[in-house]
């Protein structure tokens, strides 16, 4: 058989249609990445001073290896369906309907608005402010000054926000290529500017930024010896700057980094668009890979800033966010860690490198909340949970025109409220981590039992030849990755510093049992409707058994 | 129990479709799609074209009673009879056909592509005879027909097996009207306009329209069809998709200013259809990712799309009464 052994035989062809899709496995990749944010200050501002003695490195590691599973269960589960509505049709599947459309809608769906409001005042404060603030100072114009002092304060913020929310709905709608093609542009000048704020911060050291920072806060808002005196308030207000490690603070750090790295299976909401979405190691590169590389940039950010300005800048700079402390702002915002990268400059083309890569950031979380949420809401619209009015294509733009109407009108109340109600942010919006991370986590759960479940699908699968022994290794990855989610799900309900335990009060616990409540209503509302119709919404998720 | 009837009313009871397409060889997709009836508790079942599948898996002999064998772009060594009936049925599900051959049988059929699609119409064609009888095994003994149709990937060899059945359960609905109820009927029409991958069963615009027209001719109230339309309404966003290069095989996106372009794939010919006879309902598909529903004045257009593949049957349950959809539900079963 020497001759049968030379044979490698090839698949035969015919000529017949096949499906394409638009969105290449790197373009995925990077839009998790940008969806991360490595540009979110909250791991730098928060964690330092609400657990004292904590370590950021390790606690960005520790936050890496927790989502890590749930990442790996969401690989499962994207090859298993690699559909648009993602998490929404993976509970569905494995929970049933009334369960995936009421978590999926209220804890996404809903609390997502927070984030459109919540993107509007990133491009506002951690974007624009600091560069015209940089530019002000660099170039010695008042003008710019005074632009990144006013989009600083809340009607700045509150018209910053709505433009930003208008200008990503009218991209959105004219066309998903149209922003896909703008990513590039979005991804390469977040990764010019994140490179410029290491190489500032790894280019100086604590005495030289202490110099600097004076010179700079001295310039916009004429204080002098800044640096000094936001020392002595933190100090005064209890920030103690030589805390010993805290073991179980630095697990706390975790959590907050993860409002970060959640986002790394958000490509899912859009898997009916992504070219071989079904390949196993597409969907590896595109989720594991992304979180991998995100948390790399995370932990080099904080080696830096630990480099650069040490841990006494690291923690003045989070005492104005946590303390309060007004001695540590800078022109009435943050010291964010690009605001303090351009205060370690004098050029200002390098300010406005760092300030484009920010702005275009924050402008890439709010699109991600449309192009998420929208894809959720027509699979909900076609599946009969929502009206068919919010499931239609547009027929020239080729997208979901309703779907992204409707979630800029609910939006702009939340933008309002975010910028106008004094503790809007501490009574409503902190419960967005916990919300978005109960998804997140359930979707582990669901990928735990895709084997038993959703027999036949599973089976189907690519992942289904995986296992570990007896046991799916989709199972062993589920498992885990719901107890890690829990258990940082479960910090942002009880832990005091980390979320709806804050205000010591019942009420943020009442809004999310309410948005959960009133998912439930849409979803028995909605069953009615269709029932008086004559239509079971059940159909929409049960799996017909093939013998 | 009339699950689209309204308590209190002496209205007729709707007859429930269930309407699925395009599931190109995928035996648990067809077997689902029979248990349609039963799950779904429908009356009839309607297939909207593209029954064939796309590739040929040649399993090669190998040493001693192993075969070798390439899927998804990697190379199977398959080595014990429950390796290949794993193999086998992984094919099943995708829609994919099989040949065992020794390595000499298997050089003939190499860039002999006339022999090669000789082989698939044998191959669809035998696929295609089993599931004509597994649906009249299925269904005997219940009211519910099956009505069974090509789309534009089909062959007319391979569809000449619906010629062959005896018609008690399984009708062919091939380029005809056909009743469906006692008081509408159903016209077919499964060809498709030109595609980038000059598939069978493809038409002109005028082709189209002279078909459909023809059809026409034999329903007495266009207002009480049921248009089971391979093709979907052009620009209607039930046929968006990538627009690609014909000019390369496998035809490859066309990319502007680094970016693929989207574009509709539906029939301009059908378009017109709806919006001159109103029908009752029409249904489509041809475009798996473009699943959805439009209206054209009174009349209700729908694609469900299809995931074969993955051994999900996407489809639609629609009721009709008295020339009027009464309610709809897009599945995935």
């Amino acid at each position: 058989m020497a001759e049968a052994q030379a044979v490698t035989p090839q698949v035969f062809t015919r000529r017949a249609s096949g499906l394409v899709r638009v969105m290449s496995p790197y373009s995925a990749f990077i839009y998790n990445i940008l969806t991360m944010g490595v540009i979110f200050p909250w791991t730098y501002l928060w964690a330092p001073t609400a657990f004292q003695g904590s370590n950021l490195v390790l606690g960005i590691g520790f936050a890496f290896l927790f989502e890590l599973p749930i990442a790996l269960a969401y690989t499962w589960l994207a090859t298993a369906l690699p559909r648009s509505g993602g998490d929404y049709v993976f509970q569905s599947r494995v929970f049933g309907g009334g369960f995936g459309f009421t978590v999926v809608f209220a804890f996404f769906v809903v609390w997502i608005l927070q984030w459109v409001a919540l993107s509007g005042w990133l491009l506002a404060a951690l974007g624009i402010a600091p560069t015209f603030l940089g530019l002000g100072v660099t170039t010695n114009i008042h003008a710019f000054t005074t632009i990144g002092t006013w989009a600083a304060t809340s009607n700045g913020i509150i018209i910053i926000s709505l433009a930003n929310a208008i200008v990503a709905a009218i991209l959105l709608v004219s066309g998903f290529r149209n922003y896909v093609r703008f990513q590039y542009v979005m991804w390469y000048a977040i990764l010019l500017s994140f490179g410029i704020v290491v190489i500032l911060f790894l280019t100086t050291n604590p005495a030289a930024f202490h110099t600097k920072i004076n010179s700079f806060a001295g310039a916009i808002d004429g204080v002098k010896n800044f640096f000094g005196q936001a020392k002595a308030a933190a100090a005064a207000g209890g920030v103690n700057f030589h805390p010993p490690f805290f073991l179980f603070g630095t697990l706390m750090v975790a959590p907050i980094a993860w409002t970060s790295l959640q986002w790394a299976t958000y490509s899912v909401e859009q898997g009916g668009e992504i070219k071989n979405a079904h390949v196993f190691r597409n969907q590896l590169f595109i989720i594991v890979g992304s979180l991998a590389a995100t948390a790399g940039l995370l932990i080099l950010l904080a080696l830096a800033m630990n480099h650069g300005i040490g841990g006494d800048g690291i923690r003045v700079a989070s005492s104005g966010y946590w303390y309060l402390n007004g001695k540590a702002l800078i022109g009435g915002g943050y010291m964010f860690p690009n605001l303090i990268a351009m205060g370690l400059t004098a050029s200002p083309i390098i300010v406005a490198l760092i300030g484009i890569g920010f702005i275009l950031n924050s402008f890439q979380i709010v699109c991600n909340c449309y192009i998420g949420c929208t894809r959720i809401m027509v699979a909900q619209g076609l599946d009969g949970l929502l009206p068919d009015w919010f499931a239609r294509v547009h027929p020239k733009w080729k997208t979901p025109a309703n779907a992204h109407l409707a979630y800029f009108l609910a939006a702009v109340p939340v933008i309002f409220a975010f910028n106008k109600i004094g503790d809007w942010s501490t009574k409503w919006a902190l419960g967005v981590t916990f919300a978005n991370g109960a998804v997140m986590t359930l979707s582990a759960l669901a990928a735990a039992l895709l084997p038993y479940r959703a027999k036949k699908l599973y089976e189907a699968s690519p992942g289904a030849k995986y296992r570990f022994g007896a046991t799916p290794m989709v199972t062993i990855f589920g498992t885990l990755g719901f107890l890690f989610g829990a258990f940082m799900v479960g910090a942002f309900l009880f832990v005091k510093d980390l979320g709806l335990a804050y205000t010591a009060s019942a009420f943020p616990y009442v809004i999310v049992v309410g948005t959960a409540v009133f998912g439930l209503i849409v979803y028995f509302i909605m069953k009615q409707v269709r029932a008086s119709k004559g239509i079971k919404v059940e159909y929409a998720f049960a799996e017909i058994p093939p013998e | 129990m009339p699950l689209f009837g309204k308590k209190g009313t002496a209205k007729a009871v709707p007859t429930r479709l269930f309407y699925a397409c395009d599931i190109h060889g995928s035996e648990p997709t067809y077997r689902k799609f029979l248990n349609a009836a039963k799950f779904y508790e429908v009356d009839a079942l309607v297939f909207g074209g593209d029954l064939m599948g796309k590739l040929l898996i040649p399993m090669v002999r190998d040493t001693g009673n192993t075969w070798r064998a390439r899927l998804a772009g990697q190379n199977h060594h398959i080595t014990s009879d429950e390796e290949m009936k794993q193999f086998k049925k992984v094919l099943q599900t995708l829609g994919f056909y099989w040949q065992e051959m020794d390595p000499e049988e298997y050089r003939q059929y190499e860039g002999d592509q006339e022999r090669i699609d000789d082989l698939f119409d044998v191959l669809a064609k035998e696929r295609l005879a089993g599931w004509v009888a597994l649906a009249e095994e299925r269904l005997a003994g219940t009211p519910v027909k099956i009505y069974l149709c090509g789309g534009n990937d089909d062959t007319d060899e391979v569809l000449s097996a619906l010629d062959e059945v005896a018609e008690d359960r399984v009708v062919n609905c091939e380029n005809k009207v056909v009743p469906i109820d006692d008081e509408h009927v159903l016209a077919t029409v499964g060809y498709s306009t030109p595609t980038p991958w000059v598939t069978p069963r493809e038409r002109t615009e005028e082709q189209i329209g002279a078909v459909i027209e023809k059809l026409m001719v034999d329903v007495p109230d266009p207002s009480r069809c049921v248009f089971n339309f391979h093709c979907p309404p052009l620009d209607s966003s039930l046929d968006t998709c990538l627009k690609l290069d014909a000019s390369v095989w496998p035809p490859t996106p066309l990319i502007e200013n680094g970016q693929a372009i989207y574009y509709g794939a539906g029939s301009q010919a059908v378009t017109d259809s709806l919006k001159k006879y109103q029908p009752t309902v029409g249904l489509h598909g041809h475009i798996h990712e473009s699943r959805g529903a439009i209206r054209f004045g009174r009349t209700s257009a729908y694609n469900p799309g299809s995931e074969y593949g993955e051994g999900v049957l996407r489809g639609l349950i629609v009721g009709i009464r008295g020339g009027e959809v009464v309610g709809h539900q897009f599945t995935s079963g």
